[in-house]
């Protein structure tokens, strides 16, 4: 018989998730219609925050309200707060591979759905020096060895320091480029407190950026609006191969 | 927020750099640029920073520390100037609570016309339209110190016994006001104006836009200025909810300092004189008290701790000294008092930010993170991408498809595509939707297949709670479907996953299982999913494809390479594909017939493409020895 295909989604997710796990990281998934609480509340987001208007978000009719969630990093307080009930306390290390919803008007390189891959990673002396570490290996075993990642001043309230992370990917046969790959920076001490935890004791990174763009400049697919259409020519339209 | 950088200069004495190499700087050590252009950098201030950044004065104390050069001059260091009260201004916060500070004064003999050149050049440079000298006056220093002011024209107000009066209050629900561009708002209930306290009339949506009744025009002689702080939640609610966010609501939204009111009155107050005359009658301040950021302490452990960088305390100390930060060092922990107008320093992590920042996040080397004795948890995840293993080795393909849907149990109150205005419930809707396409692409796609096998894991949202759902599609392409197709695959998941789950079946082509009962951890213990490697992406044409047969009788131990070749060669740029689907042998002789597949990704093919291809062919295939084209 004939084999199938796995989409690519699922294909870029399990080699993301075997890198991330030579270094330690789990695979955790949360729910995709989340509540205010954690996908902006204990993200140091509040009701009246500016940095609210920074995603565009979708709502539902319910009372109390939900999102589709804006981002996977509801999880990290998710995460942290279960193993924290549990008695588990850190080192915590996660990926969040996942759905997230953005209310934009979409067009070859934005999709009102996506995925996002979280990472967090918990201990008593995680720096930012380990991010760079983290993502500098990720990237130069998922875009290729010549790959390597810069961090640029920028702010998400759920983390303090906040990073832009660029990565140089140098396609074969191309010049090589920088591409905004994802947010970064420390978990915000106030966060690491929503979930239970003690940031006197405890700190530690958190990133997270979107999957089909990876993907998009790994294998050269022109529209991300190709990626949700329930399509198998998108999906045949690349070669698979098991490794 | 546009920042010129002539302007800029005007805080240096030192040449600055092109804007290039400004842009650059900040890039590495403060903002995102959005584009440079000429001499205007077009930066991405976040809320963070908005409180103090959102100015030329904020932009100019960053480039200083970036570039390490000296500010020159710094409007917001200098002493105020002691003002007169006066008598024929009563002002009142009017809201408690949502009223930070409210400043106002009285400029007598104003004489309103054109701004000078470099006022008109400077607003024009960063997209900012001139309107007459008072006005112009107004927005200049706003977006060069970064507080919003007003003046009106203070004849359009009414006076009782020679005082004006002017309150803060809330507006009802629904109050109308017509603003200075000329459009009237319906204002949500609550929202902020200021008014005349004696009659009420709104004359002002607070800290949003000024109203038209009382506007600066050409015989405008005598103005009211108000220089205020609104509550930033306040003003936000009430930009939503009209969908008006202007220079003004977007530097209270961000919570600027009340202490920044002063220093904009007496910029306004000055530069009103200098370009349109007048005397200052008097300036009231109704303020409860200073307004400054509590002094924050941190370590040099904590610093060098959160960046992982052994940094010294001298580089230390040479960062913040760069962002004019005042502190005093007891040789372990810094303890640092920021200015008034830097909202963004409360905690140690702040300061560890800013010093990572100046120094440059080049300056941290990577390190690994140590090894950790914790298993890994991920049996959960490995327990669907083990079901996914099963059906893709039976010849099953995933899609992934929308989660709006068209009904539902969950609707999105602002929907992007109205007709899609809930969430899914199920995943077999865009299963059938899918099945149908792909047996439409099949022959392109996949060949002279019998059948398509799809299927999609995805998140649904039954009013019974969010799940993960399983579906599975299948079309027989000769021949019908029969459930018995669907039975197999769920009998295979259940013997090679041991998945087990209720199955909904909608006819013989669809069906779908939630997971909700699925111990998928359980599922996942152990396996390891199969890991692939994709190859570049080859685009589909959006064109239809268009099919053609061809068979052929050719001598015995011919082989099918040989005939497909031939093909090949002759059949031109559209071939897309060519699939053997028959062959057998009679009175030694092989018949092979073979499906052409042609495409082109710029169009629709026509017999007239098509046809001289196939006559090629068939000539080609003629030509040889004991070889005949059916």
């Amino acid at each position: 018989m004939d084999e199938g295909r796995l989409h690519p989604i699922t294909v870029a997710i399990r080699e993301i998730a075997d890198i991330f796990a030579r270094m330690g990281f789990s695979v955790a998934q949360g729910p995709e219609l989340e509540t205010e609480h954690y996908n902006f509340n204990a993200l140091n987001i509040p009701a009246d925050h500016p940095a609210r208007d920074m995603q565009d978000t979708f709502w539902t009719v319910e009372e109390p309200r939900r999102v589709p969630r804006t981002q996977t990093s509801p999880m990290q307080v998710r995460y942290m707060e279960e193993q924290a009930k549990k008695g588990n306390m850190p080192p915590y290390r996660i990926i969040v591979p996942g759905k997230v919803f953005r209310n934009e008007a979409t067009d070859a390189t934005h999709e009102a759905q996506f995925y996002q891959n979280e990472g967090l990673a918990i201990g008593e002396d995680v720096s930012l020096a380990h991010l760079k570490g983290t993502l500098d290996t990720f990237f130069r075993e998922y875009l290729g060895e010549g790959s390597r990642v810069r961090f640029r001043p920028s702010y998400f309230p759920f983390v303090e320091p906040g990073v832009e992370v660029d990565v140089w990917f140098e396609p074969e046969g191309k010049e090589g480029r920088w591409l905004e790959v994802m947010g970064a920076g420390m978990v915000h001490p106030s966060v690491i407190k929503n979930a239970g935890l003690d940031p006197e004791k405890y700190q530690g990174f958190a990133f997270g950026g979107g999957i089909e763009r990876l993907i998009m400049v790994k294998y050269g697919v022109p529209d991300v609006r190709l990626f949700h259409g329930g399509d198998i020519r998108f999906v045949h339209g690349f070669a698979e191969k098991e490794v | 927020m546009k920042i010129s950088r002539t302007w800029l200069q005007k805080y240096f004495d030192t040449e600055l750099p092109s804007a290039e190499a400004i842009a650059d700087a900040l890039t590495f050590h403060a903002f995102e640029i959005e584009e440079v252009e000429g001499d205007i950098l077009d930066i991405k201030v976040l809320p963070d920073r908005a409180a103090y950044a959102l100015s030329h004065r904020g932009i100019a104390t960053e480039v200083a520390a970036v570039l390490n050069i000296p500010l020159a001059r710094d409007s917001l260091r200098d002493p105020l100037p002691a003002w007169n009260p006066t008598d024929e201004l009563v002002l009142a916060k009017g809201v408690e609570g949502k009223v930070n500070r409210k400043m106002g004064a009285l400029v007598r003999g104003v004489k309103v016309g054109p701004s000078p050149k470099w006022l008109f050049d400077a607003l024009k440079s960063v997209g900012a339209r001139s309107i007459n000298n008072v006005v112009d006056a107004t927005n200049y220093v706003t977006l060069n110190m970064g507080q919003p002011l007003h003046a009106f024209d203070a004849k359009k107000i009414t006076w009782h016994d020679g005082q004006l009066h002017i309150t803060v209050r809330e507006a009802a629900e629904g109050e109308q006001i017509t603003v200075l561009t000329g459009e009237t708002y319906k204002l949500p209930g609550g929202a902020l104006v200021i008014a005349e306290a004696v009659e009420g009339t709104a004359l002002d949506i607070a800290g949003i836009k000024g109203g038209a009744p009382s506007a600066i025009t050409e015989d405008t002689t005598d103005l009211f200025v108000s220089v205020a702080n609104f509550d930033g939640p306040s003003v936000r609610k009430t930009a939503q909810a009209l969908n008006l966010f202007t220079d003004a609501s977007v530097r209270f939204q961000n919570k600027i300092s009340s202490e920044l009111a002063a220093y904009g009155m007496r910029d306004v107050l000055a530069l009103i004189q200098k370009v349109a005359g007048g005397e200052v009658v008097g300036v009231n301040d109704v303020y409860g008290g200073i307004e400054s950021p509590a002094s924050v302490s941190v370590t040099i452990e904590k610093i060098q701790k959160v960046l992982g960088a052994p940094l010294t305390e001298s580089e230390i100390s040479d960062a913040l000294t760069r962002l004019r930060l005042a502190y005093t060092f007891d040789g372990t922990a810094y303890l640092v008092t920021p200015p008034f107008e830097r909202r963004d320093l409360a905690i140690a992590e702040d300061i560890a930010e800013e010093v990572g920042r100046i120094i440059g996040y080049d300056r941290i080397d990577s390190q690994q993170l140590p090894e950790i004795a914790r298993p890994l948890e991920s049996d959960a995840y490995a327990g669907v991408e083990r079901i996914k293993d099963v059906l893709r080795a039976r010849g099953y393909t995933e899609i992934s498809t929308q989660s709006f849907s068209g009904t539902g149990d969950i609707l999105l109150a602002n929907p992007l595509d109205k007709s899609k205005p809930a969430l899914r419930t199920r995943l077999k809707e865009n299963m059938s939707d899918a099945l149908a396409r792909a047996a439409l692409a099949a022959p392109r796609v996949l060949g002279p297949v019998p059948s398509v096998q799809l299927f999609e894991i995805g998140s649904v949202f039954p009013k019974e709670g969010e799940c993960l759902s399983l579906s599975l599609g299948y079309r027989a392409l000769s021949g019908k479907t029969k459930a018995v197709h669907l039975d197999t695959i769920i009998d295979a998941l259940r013997d090679e996953a041991g998945l087990t789950a209720s199955v909904e079946r909608s006819g013989d082509e669809v069906a779908e299982m939630l997971l909700n009962g699925v111990d998928l951890a359980m599922l996942g213990k152990g396996y390891v999913p199969l890991p692939f490697a994709l190859g570049a992406y080859r685009s589909f044409s959006t064109y239809p494809f268009a099919l053609r047969d061809v068979a052929v009788w050719t001598p015995e131990g011919t082989e099918e390479t040989e005939v497909s070749g031939l093909i090949l060669k002759e059949a031109g740029e559209y071939l897309a594909r060519i699939d053997c689907f028959d062959r057998f042998e009679k009175d030694g002789r092989v018949s092979y017939a073979f499906r052409l597949v042609f495409e082109s990704m710029d169009r629709t093919l026509s017999d007239a493409d098509l046809d001289p291809a196939m006559e090629r062919i068939a000539a080609a295939l003629d030509s040889r020895g004991g070889w005949s084209v059916r």
